[in-house]
């Protein structure tokens, strides 16, 4: 009995011993702190907009290099990371990049890694809309972390809930779309459409920038279908529309990798696209899967994403020029909206923690700018404001597919739309329902820009009135 | 070889009170991520697990349907208690009262999907189960009223008293999560030992013959299924409250497999299998990515940096599979016989020998 009771405790010693050793590893190595100001760039390295990945981390680390003193550390690989930042003296460490694919349960995971695990003081991120929807109910709960997002344009993170601590450099998904209606009813003639639009937050407030602006000058939405993200087979969707003889065109909101399949569904059902009935959103000329029918789209407009390639002003040549300075072997599209949004959260972070002395929390967020010079904005001396919930009051740039230089289709900026806001006009507010499969309905509104838009012709901004 | 028998059951015990005392002093041992995010996810993975995995080893079933059933719990819970959030009904009933309704829809749920696969065994129970995960998560997805593919939030705003705001006060729900998972547990091993739990096994080992002794062996896996929901609600609603937003993809296929990855890594065989492999599974998905030897110039230059941390979790996880198709504790239980069986070895030459040992 007595040797029995010797043997136990051999095996029971070293197993205490090792519960100790892994609670003393746990406790030292996990939520380590530091004195330098912590970062994290949150985007998507999976799922269907894995393209925006490098665009993102480019577009900030360029103004981090540009504007902080940051150094890449491959010019041609953002993601490899970036040393050196420094603002006011202070280090600013970039201690990870966070990896959603355009769902909730990895951006809310993403972010709690990033932000408890790795103690991020500020994240610029996410990329799409319903992980900002899902990040700004935790940034509610973490008041002390702030929040710039980077490229996402659901309406509710800065509308409905409106954290304190989340700001937005750029504009919505129904920002993005303002003045595309317009062009639909002026220039295409169209009074009767359908819309096909994603099933979430993003596709829902995209389709109500595109709706609000057709049926505010008196167009008619005749059908609503909605289709889930991440569909394969748009075939019973696309039967679920009205034929091309019913009504005067289609609104086509189907984003990232769906945008090529639903088209290809289209021409299954009805036929060859006709640009001329076809008015998008800013996947429109998303390229992913899409190469096929692009060329047979040359000529259809689609609203932008708050970036203007081609724009010939002078600001818009030296945003270009700065993040191909940084990230020119890199080869990616400057003038893409995943470059230029977190470039632009990236810049206010920096003015941000420069006005705040080194300072994170609350006193960053009272000194995150509420102005900011942007690439592409003219109106207001070239200047974007915030509003009250810190969202961007932006010019947006409908936009059109052309045939390039090459022969292949090319992007156009066709309009300008001045300094559109979050609320379009008045008609989105804080307590009116976000955007939904219903929402907004179509109704005739006098918005801010009808009258205003302006042509643009070769990359100038005309005094030519579109409508 | 009686006095090894015990051994074992003595380790295994000693193990277990030593984790579950490690665990109890978890927030004052580790830093909050560690207790809060690891440890708490790993308690009510380890719930939803445990529920399949009770399905499987006491009923033969392999279900695909339990994480659609949390989802469901957190899903009820998010509409029945929210007041005012962006998404879902916003019933705004008290939390006590929402979490009652939420286990009991859950659980009666999982009465009619039982009902209906219970007749099933074997690929055909496996699809079926399959078919409700696809079922669940197209209906919550597309049914914008019950807050669509953006999910419910809000969860964590309106928790019962003792729960408190799981973000101020992380512990209150560490505790809560521990002390279901350890109820969990002990109410699985008390429910097998039961006239019930028996008559399942013997169901589970031959149907025709306990069907021939008079039992209905549809309705003992009707029961099993509805027990094995009810568990997996309480994953659901602590799940709610840690994560604060419930969304469709947390119901989605990837997630279905998550779960089933879990229950395999711990082991199908063994309840405590749930939360050894929910803990490695959380471990693995959290840390893998910070392991710096994967970005020096050898795994660089080959393109296998850490930014293919899903690569490396997935060849983690082939490995354990590989060397032990049942799972961690398999791997314990060879691991086990086979130093049994070098000390049985040891001894017969040391009797060979002549030499004389006290017995015990």
């Amino acid at each position: 009995m007595r040797r029995l009771n010797v043997r136990k405790w051999r095996l029971l010693l070293p197993l205490a011993a090792l519960a100790v050793a892994s609670a003393a590893i746990a406790a030292s190595s996990f939520g380590a702190t530091s004195k330098v100001i912590r970062l994290a760039i949150m985007s998507d390295c999976k799922g269907a907009f894995a393209g925006g990945y490098e665009l993102d981390l480019g577009g900030a680390q360029a103004a981090l290099a540009q504007y902080a003193g940051g150094k890449p550390t491959n010019r041609a690989k953002p993601s490899d990371g970036m040393t050196g930042i420094k603002i006011g003296g202070h280090p600013v460490k970039i201690v990870g990049y966070g990896c959603g694919n355009d769902t909730v349960p990895l951006a809310i995971s993403e972010t709690k890694r990033l932000m408890e695990q790795l103690n991020a003081d500020v994240m610029i991120g996410p990329l799409s809309g319903d992980e900002a929807v899902a990040i700004a109910h935790y940034a509610q709960k973490h008041p002390k972390k702030t929040f710039i997002i980077g490229t996402a344009g659901s309406q509710d993170p800065t509308l409905q809930i409106a954290p304190k601590n989340m700001f937005r450099y750029h504009g919505d998904g129904a920002q993005w779309n303002a003045g595309a209606g317009v062009i639909a009813y002026k220039r295409l003639h169209w009074r009767k459409a359908a819309i096909i639009m994603d099933d979430y937050s993003f596709g829902w407030t995209s389709a109500a920038g595109l709706i609000s602006d057709f049926c505010g000058v008196g167009g008619k939405i005749t059908k609503r279908v909605f289709p889930p993200l991440n569909t394969t087979d748009y075939a019973p969707y696309i039967r679920q529309l009205p034929g091309p003889n019913q009504v005067d065109g289609y609104f086509w909101v189907v984003g990232g990798t769906g945008t090529g399949p639903s088209l290809k569904a289209y021409e299954q059902a009805y036929g060859r696209v006709d640009p001329k009935k076809f008015v998008g959103n800013l996947f429109f000329f998303f390229q992913s899967g899409f190469a096929d029918v692009a060329p047979r789209l040359i000529g259809a407009y689609y609203g932008g994403f708050g970036n203007a390639p081609g724009l010939k002003t002078r600001q818009a040549r030296q945003y270009e020029s700065t993040v191909k300075k940084w990230y020119g072997p890199a080869k990616f599209n400057v003038t893409d909206s995943f470059v230029y949004n977190y470039y632009n959260a990236a810049h206010a972070l920096v003015i941000g923690l420069a006005r705040s002395k080194g300072a994170v929390g609350a006193k960053l967020q009272a000194a995150l700018p509420r102005k900011i010079r942007t690439g592409y904005q003219v109106s207001n001396h070239g200047v974007v404001k915030l509003d009250s919930n810190r969202q961007a009051i932006t010019d947006q740039y409908p936009q059109q597919i052309v045939k390039g230089p090459d022969g292949k289709p090319a992007a156009k900026v066709v309009g300008f739309v001045p300094s559109v806001a979050q609320s379009f006009g008045g008609i989105f507010k804080k307590t009116s329902p976000p955007p939904g499969r219903k929402q907004p309905p179509c109704v005739k509104h006098k918005f801010p820009w009808q009258g205003h838009i302006r042509a643009v012709v070769n990359g100038k901004i005309t005094n030519k009135i579109i409508g | 070889m009686k006095a090894l028998a015990v051994d074992k059951s003595f380790v295994e015990r000693a193990i277990g009170a030593t984790a579950l005392v490690l665990v109890a002093l978890g927030p004052l041992i580790f830093r909050g991520y560690f207790a809060h995010t690891i440890l708490t996810q790993t308690f009510w993975l380890g719930i939803a697990a445990a529920s399949l995995i009770f399905l499987s080893a006491y009923g033969g079933m392999i279900s695909l349907a339990q994480t659609a059933l949390y989802g469901i719990a957190a899903f009820a819970l998010g509409n029945l208690v929210g007041r005012g959030e962006v998404k879902g009904l916003h019933l705004g009933y008290s939390p006590w009262l929402s979490v009652v309704l939420a286990i009991a829809i859950t659980t009666a749920l999982g009465l009619v999907f039982g009902a209906v696969a219970s007749r099933s065994t074997g690929i055909y129970f496996l699809m079926i189960t399959l078919t409700y995960a696809v079922i669940v998560f197209y209906f919550v997805g597309q049914t914008p009223l019950l807050g669509g593919f953006s999910g419910v939030s809000g969860l964590q705003d309106y928790t019962p008293g003792i729960v408190g705001n799981p973000v101020a006060h992380p512990n209150r729900l560490y505790y809560i999560a521990l002390v279901t998972a350890v109820g969990v547990y002990v109410a699985i091993r008390y429910v097998v030992r039961t006239p019930f739990g028996i008559s399942l096994m013997g169901i589970r080992d031959d149907p025709v013959r306990m069907g021939s002794l008079g039992y209905n062996a549809a309705l003992h896996r009707t029961l099993a299924f509805t027990f094995a929901a009810f568990i997996a609600s309480l994953a659901g609603i602590l799940f709610g409250w840690w994560n604060g937003v419930v969304a469709p993809d947390h119901v989605g296929l990837s997630a279905t497999v998550d779960l089933l990855i879990v229950a395999v890594i711990g082991g199908l065989g063994r309840i405590e299998g749930a939360w050894l492999g929910a803990f490695t599974f959380v471990v693995i998905n959290n840390y893998v990515r910070g392991f710096g030897f994967l970005n020096n110039h050898f795994f660089t230059s080959l393109g296998l940096d850490a930014s293919h941390f899903a690569t490396y979790i997935g060849v983690i996880f082939l490995l354990i599979v590989l060397v032990s198709p049942d799972g961690l504790i398999g791997l314990w239980d060879r691991l086990w016989s086979l130093a049994r069986r070098q000390g049985g070895a040891a001894r017969s030459a040391a009797a060979a020998a002549g030499a004389t040992a006290p017995r015990g």
